[in-house]
């Protein structure tokens, strides 16, 4: 899941991006989520203990409806607009990825059936079974179809869409659509891969429980560009390159040699071309790599097609010193023209549904059997309370009047005392190791605003030579 | 090279008391004119402007603009340190990335040093234009402080509109709902009990009780609070700090929920 490393590499190199931020700060905000995602954590967690998850009469499971439900009215009160996103068809690609995965858990099905037998001989080995059994959690269509149904009964906009880095790599304008309808203020997922979707944030941890009093981690995507001084489609080329869901990342090649390549050749398609000349000159081991790879592209069933100037591939994962083909993108024509029929449809569900209440008890109480359940009573004493005074939270939410913010009224001005301006030479000749000191400190001490430590820019920017080095030098100069 | 010496220092501590729950970190911006903030909350509903300018400070120097990011609530540890009599003294070097806080007691037999580190916040920096407000009213800051808790017990949101009549706040609630109206007063021996309302035009606006709740935090500061009201924009609480300076309070109205969409905020 995700790209490999990318939080970090943001962090060193475009630190003014992230930001943390507190949950109750995201009032009025649309917020488009990543449904799947939470789904899967539902089905992990909620309502667990061993082999046992939450059921309804007919035996079927509950718990991402449960999930739902509560995280989705915590949402609405805190006066957060989610619409869900759902996952379309996977591209052909993924599913090489979906196969492993579909292995993973035939593998943990195996352990779980032998721990359980083991468990009867023995005891103590619940938490294996814990640990087997959520390894075989699966979300289905049904699943999907289950809490889609509660999310409009609740009137909460549903999108179903492929949102994936390959497609917009193909078709960007298509894709961008979140910010086309510019319905949404930011992207709230655990994979980062969400970044290159299109709106104009991202944001993580927004869906913790607030118990564990994790700020929301907030990245500005036109921050990020600005700071790595990127173009959006080299960005995403970036992403692709540190690795993603499809293709392992290349060997030697992680995000810092990723950022140098695409900075030096402006795209993927680019660092196939000339990268030849670069191993030859520069003799970098990455480079070598890379090199290799187009070398022995006999064996690397790889393409470009320069026309659309699209289609490309770079699947290849790397097994001790052979790369073996692991697949290649075919034509995504197919899943993109689904798209734009639902995305026509999403317009439509954006613009507002109606929650209905009556439909919603029935679902929940008659149908899922949230009111009593004898099996899973432990759990369902607390959804029975829930359940009305939730409904009720709902409409409230929805009728709040909205708090406006100072930027609607006051615009921003170019901060005229500006930072400091001291220059010494020795804050250049700062070393990193002095600056990570404070900025640890910082993390326990203020656990807010992500205060950053200026000389802790230095570190990366050193190794890279940056162009856009005059902001953060200054910066620098500033802690020093 | 930067040196501000304070002899009240009990004001410096109520500042930072007075913003340090609505704010976590902040640049403070020093000139020859004097020692600034400004800053929002995290939600970037709520602005605090603070000037003290330099003629109170009895000593003032600084010999360049500059810039220090610093975390309030550390500040305001270590400002908690110094006597409420103590004369404050805020020092920093050209180049230094730390300032440092020195305490002097009244009787110049105690000399206290806390150094602190400075961080960089890269904070947005709102342009405020002067307006006319179309009302203005001054009252008593703790008066104002009391009817802020009162209708926080009731509900969360306050309604204040000024009207001929006076100034009225009012809220609603699960419970009940609350009216306060407060009238025109200048008849009272002490200038500062007076109430003064001017209006030009009648208005009113509704507010989050929380945020005008940590406002009044700055009511030791002050014994008067000035309120401005203009129907298109954030209401402005000030109080003034004793012939040096004020520190001001910007907060975002609530507006009625507008089901068309308002513009993408990137």
């Amino acid at each position: 899941m995700g790209i490999k490393g990318l939080t970090k590499l943001l962090a060193d190199n475009a630190p003014k991006a992230m930001k943390e931020q507190k949950f109750e700060s995201y009032f009025g905000r649309k917020i488009a989520i990543d449904a799947s995602m939470s789904i899967y954590q539902f089905l992990i967690v909620v309502g667990r203990t061993g082999t046992e998850t939450l059921t309804n009469e007919a035996g079927e499971v509950t718990s991402h409806l449960q999930g739902m439900f509560t995280r989705t009215i915590r949402l609405l009160e805190s006066g957060m607009k989610p619409v869900y996103v759902f996952d379309g068809k996977p591209p052909d690609l993924k599913k090489q990825e979906l196969a492993k995965r579909y292995s993973k858990r035939a593998d943990a099905t195996e352990d779980l059936a032998e721990a359980v037998e083991v468990h009867e001989y023995s005891v103590g080995n619940k938490e294996d079974i814990e640990k087997f059994s959520k390894r075989t959690v699966k979300v289905t269509k049904q699943h999907n179809e289950d809490c889609k149904r509660l999310l409009r009964l609740m009137g909460v906009p549903v999108i179903e869409v492929s949102l994936d880095m390959l497609l917009l790599k193909q078709r960007p304008n298509v894709l961008h659509f979140v910010n086309q309808t510019r319905h949404v203020y930011a992207v709230a997922s655990e994979d980062m891969d969400s970044l290159t979707f299109g709106a104009p944030r991202f944001l993580r941890h927004l869906m913790d429980p607030s118990s564990r009093k994790i700020p929301v981690m907030e990245f500005e995507v036109a921050k990020i560009l600005e700071e790595l001084n990127l173009t959006m489609d080299q960005f995403i080329d970036l992403c692709i390159l540190s690795g993603c869901d499809y293709c392992d990342s290349i060997r030697g090649i992680g995000g810092l040699t990723a950022l140098k390549l695409i900075r030096q050749h402006g795209s993927i398609e680019n660092i196939l071309e000339n990268i030849n000349k670069d191993r030859f000159s520069e003799g970098e081991r990455c480079c070598c790599v890379v090199g290799e790879l187009i070398l022995s592209h006999s064996c690397l069933d790889y393409h470009i097609d320069y026309e659309t100037g699209s289609l490309w591939c770079f699947a290849s994962q790397v097994t001790n010193t052979k790369y073996q083909k692991i697949g290649h993108i075919k034509r995504l024509d197919g899943c993109l023209r689904n798209q734009k029929s639902s995305l026509t449809k999403s317009n439509l569900i954006l613009s507002g549904l109606l929650q209905d209440e009556e439909g919603l008890i029935t679902f929940l109480v008659n149908e899922n059997g949230f009111n009593s359940d004898r099996v899973t009573k432990v759990c369902l004493l607390s959804v029975m309370a829930k359940i009305s005074p939730g409904i009720e939270k709902v409409k409230a939410a929805k009728n709040k009047s909205a708090q406006g913010r100072l930027e609607s009224f006051f615009k921003p001005v170019s901060n005229t005392s500006g930072p400091v301006k001291r220059k010494e030479p020795k804050c250049v000749l700062q070393s990193p190791k002095q600056a990570f000191k404070p900025r640890m400190f910082s993390l326990q001490a203020c656990n807010s605003s992500m205060p950053n430590f200026t000389g802790s820019l230095r570190l990366p920017s050193l190794a890279l030579g940056l162009k856009h080095s005059p902001p953060l030098s200054r910066g620098v100069c500033f802690s020093a | 090279m930067l040196e501000l010496r304070l002899v009240q220092g009990s004001l410096l501590k109520k500042v930072l008391e007075a913003i340090k729950d609505l704010v976590n970190d902040a640049n403070f911006d020093c000139s020859a004119t004097g020692f600034s903030l400004q800053a929002m909350d995290s939600s970037h509903v709520a602005l605090v402007a603070l000037l003290l300018r330099s003629e109170g400070f009895e000593h003032y120097r600084c010999d360049r603009n500059l810039s220090m990011g610093m975390n309030l609530g550390n500040m305001s540890k270590m400002l908690r340190c110094a006597g409420n009599d103590d004369i404050i003294t805020i020092k920093a070097d050209d180049g230094s990335d730390t300032v440092t806080f020195m305490f002097e007691s009244p009787t110049q037999d105690k000399i206290a040093d806390f150094e602190m580190k400075l961080m960089d916040i890269d904070s947005e920096h709102l342009g405020i234009p002067e307006a006319e407000y179309h009302a203005i009213v001054r009252m008593p800051s703790a008066e104002f402080a009391r009817i802020c808790k009162d209708l926080s017990s009731i509900g969360d949101t306050v309604v204040i509109s000024v009207t001929k009549e006076g100034v009225k706040f009012s809220t609603r609630g699960d419970i009940g709902t609350a009216n306060i109206v407060l009238r025109q007063n200048t008849t009272v021996d002490k200038p500062e009990d007076s109430t003064i309302i001017e209006m030009n035009e009648p208005v009113s606006l509704t507010f989050a009780l929380r945020y005008m709740n940590s406002f009044t935090r700055a009511t030791p500061l002050s014994n008067t609070v000035t309120i401005s009201l203009s129907s298109e924009l954030p209401v402005v609480v000030e109080y003034k700090i004793a012939e040096m300076g004020y520190i001001r309070f910007y907060l975002a109205p609530k507006i009625e929920e507008d089901e068309e969409e308002t513009k993408p905020q990137i």
